[in-house]
């Protein structure tokens, strides 16, 4: 018997790579020569035991993966990676011309996503029995966006420094998330699972529909803006709990320091009126193609609407994750209206120095704006 | 094949819709098959748990490309060879790294007698023959039967010939059987068993 073909033939069969021919040969084989059974026998059961999965807690292993991930993009440098050598990646992957606006995403989400996705368990107080829920937690950095999609199909889209939690199950008679910072929500419609969004200053519950929340904590007003639908906005401060509904194309403005805002309402006098006070406004258009300027950050454009250059820093500030300072404290209220559509600080700073008539310079990360 | 049909899928997802459930459920697919392969090369928990890591990074990074790639499954455990000889390079200054030259630390899990019925004698032994297989050698057998893969994936994750990988693992399984007791049973007896399983 030719032995190198005889294992050949056993190694054959037991991967799998065996031809029906060279199964039948070994069979005949194996018949000629019974003294070689028991090894294949054995070889065969050694070979066919399913191996043991090894004590390794994959989520736990994955958690770690996700945080090293966030990491990466203040550093990105892969720690293994050997950046001349990895010419079978490219060859691989033939490298598409990435657009600059896609790349701008790639960049963001991959700077921002899930940049903390961690699970955080909390224990309901009143609750003697240990119910432990866990909270997932999407947060996005200055200078990044992320999309992500909830449990229900709902899609958000997160400006940057940025947060969102949720339950990780999504389960209940409320779907309900946490936000800070600015998303827009296309929420899928489900009449008996309302849909509510808890920010500091307000509540926005809806059914399904789409629409802008910018909740910066650091900025003056909380806004809600409504596309399409219906949503209901409470005040977390009311006691009265009353309900402003929104129509479509209206957005309503709420003060976060609990000072009264210079609406309607607010004319009417209500001394020693603590809570943050409504205002209702018309949402924004473009006038070029009647775009909502509100949600225009979701098309990778910055825009400011009549904004004060003060407020418009802050927008630069997150959009382009660096610092900015104005000396003049006459400019920082200097209103400003402008749409770019993914352009660069230097171009942006360009354009607002020609309407403004300062003067800027950039140091790395730091804007310092003057006379 | 279901598995790889499974991989397809999920590639699609993240990189059409960038599906975080997707590229959770790739993570916990190839995480064992991909720790094991990079173990066997760096011969630590915490370094291969980095590197399968870094792969993963990688996956994300480039997560618009991904339908270019054929076969993602082999393109993982590629770029996971790589890093993990690159490691290897850079910390202990091989001059040539290439994996028939390294000492292979093969990870097969051959289960208990109970489960093979043979003794634990005999698991013993198969364990020291397959210590002592070439490091090339070592490595295919493992991704043929720890990972399942077909030889045309194992000679492209490689860069070997089908025809060296065949040979190979043919070497292997003769090492393997020779190290094991030589009886003569009846040829029916034998047959059985072979063909059930």
């Amino acid at each position: 018997m030719n032995e190198d073909r005889f294992w050949l033939l056993v190694s054959l069969k037991l991967s799998g790579e065996a031809q029906p021919e060279e199964i039948a040969e070994l069979e005949m084989l194996l018949q000629q020569h019974p003294e070689m059974g028991l090894r294949v026998n054995m070889l065969n059961a050694a070979w066919q035991a399913p191996g043991k999965t090894l004590a390794n807690n994959k989520d736990v292993s994955f958690n770690k993966h996700m945080q090293r991930l966030s990491n990466h993009f203040s550093e990105p440098v892969l720690q293994y990676e050997n950046p001349e050598a990895e010419e079978y990646e490219e060859e691989k992957a033939k490298v598409k011309p990435i657009t600059r606006s896609k790349l701008f995403w790639a960049s963001g989400i991959a700077a921002s996503i899930l940049l903390v996705w961690f699970v955080a368990f909390y224990v309901p107080g009143k609750n003697a029995v240990t119910e432990t829920v866990a909270q997932n937690t999407v947060s996005t950095k200055r200078g990044s966006k992320s999309k992500i999609q909830l449990p229900d199909g709902t899609q958000v889209w997160l400006n940057a420094d940025s947060k969102i939690t949720y339950n990780e199950k999504f389960q209940g008679a409320l779907r309900e998330v946490q936000l800070t910072g600015e998303a827009f929500f296309d929420v899928v419609r489900d009449e008996t699972r309302p849909f509510v969004i808890h920010t500091n200053a307000i509540d926005v519950k809806v059914l399904g529909t789409s629409f802008n929340v910018r909740s910066y904590e650091d900025e003056k007003n909380t806004e809600t803006s409504l596309i399409h639908g219906s949503v209901e906005v409470t005040l977390r401060s009311d006691p009265a709990q009353k309900k402003y509904e929104l129509k479509p194309g209206q957005k309503l403005i709420v003060q976060n320091n609990g000072l009264p805002v210079l609406s309607k309402e607010q004319v009417a006098g209500k001394p020693g009126f603590k809570h943050p006070m409504p205002a209702v406004g018309r949402i924004n258009y473009e006038k070029k193609d009647s775009s909502i300027i509100e949600t225009l950050w979701v098309k990778n454009k910055l825009a400011f609407d009549g904004e004060a250059f003060e407020d418009v820093a802050l927008k630069i500030e997150r959009w382009f994750d660096v610092k900015v300072n104005i000396t003049d404290e006459k400019l920082k209220k200097t209103p400003f209206t402008a749409v770019f559509d993914d352009e660069s600080l230097q171009v942006v700073m360009e354009a607002l120095q020609l309407t403004g008539k300062f003067k800027y310079n950039i140091n790395k990360k730091e804007v310092t704006i003057g006379r | 094949m279901p598995l790889l049909f499974t991989i397809e899928n999920l590639k699609q997802r993240i990189a059409l819709y960038e599906d975080m459930k997707a590229y959770k459920e790739l993570y916990h697919l190839l995480y064992d098959g991909l720790h094991r392969f990079s173990f066997s090369i760096v011969k630590s928990k915490e370094v291969a748990e980095e590197i399968v890591s870094d792969v993963f990074i990688k996956i994300w990074q480039i997560r618009h490309r991904l339908p270019e790639i054929e076969n993602l499954r082999v393109y993982l455990y590629t770029i996971t060879k790589n890093f993990s000889l690159n490691y290897i390079h850079r910390n202990y200054k091989h001059p040539s790294v290439s994996i028939d030259e390294m000492d292979i630390e093969p990870v097969i899990e051959l289960g208990t007698p109970e489960e093979l019925c043979i003794s634990a004698e005999m698991i013993n032994r198969i364990r020291q023959a397959i210590m002592q297989l070439p490091p090339q050698c070592r490595v295919i057998f493992q991704l043929v039967r720890e990972d399942g893969m077909k030889y045309k994936e194992v000679a492209e994750i490689l860069n070997i010939s089908v025809f060296t990988v065949r040979n190979q693992l043919a070497i292997a399984v003769r090492k393997l059987g020779e190290a094991l007791p030589f009886y003569v049973q009846s040829n029916t007896q034998l047959m059985n068993r072979f063909s059930a399983s």
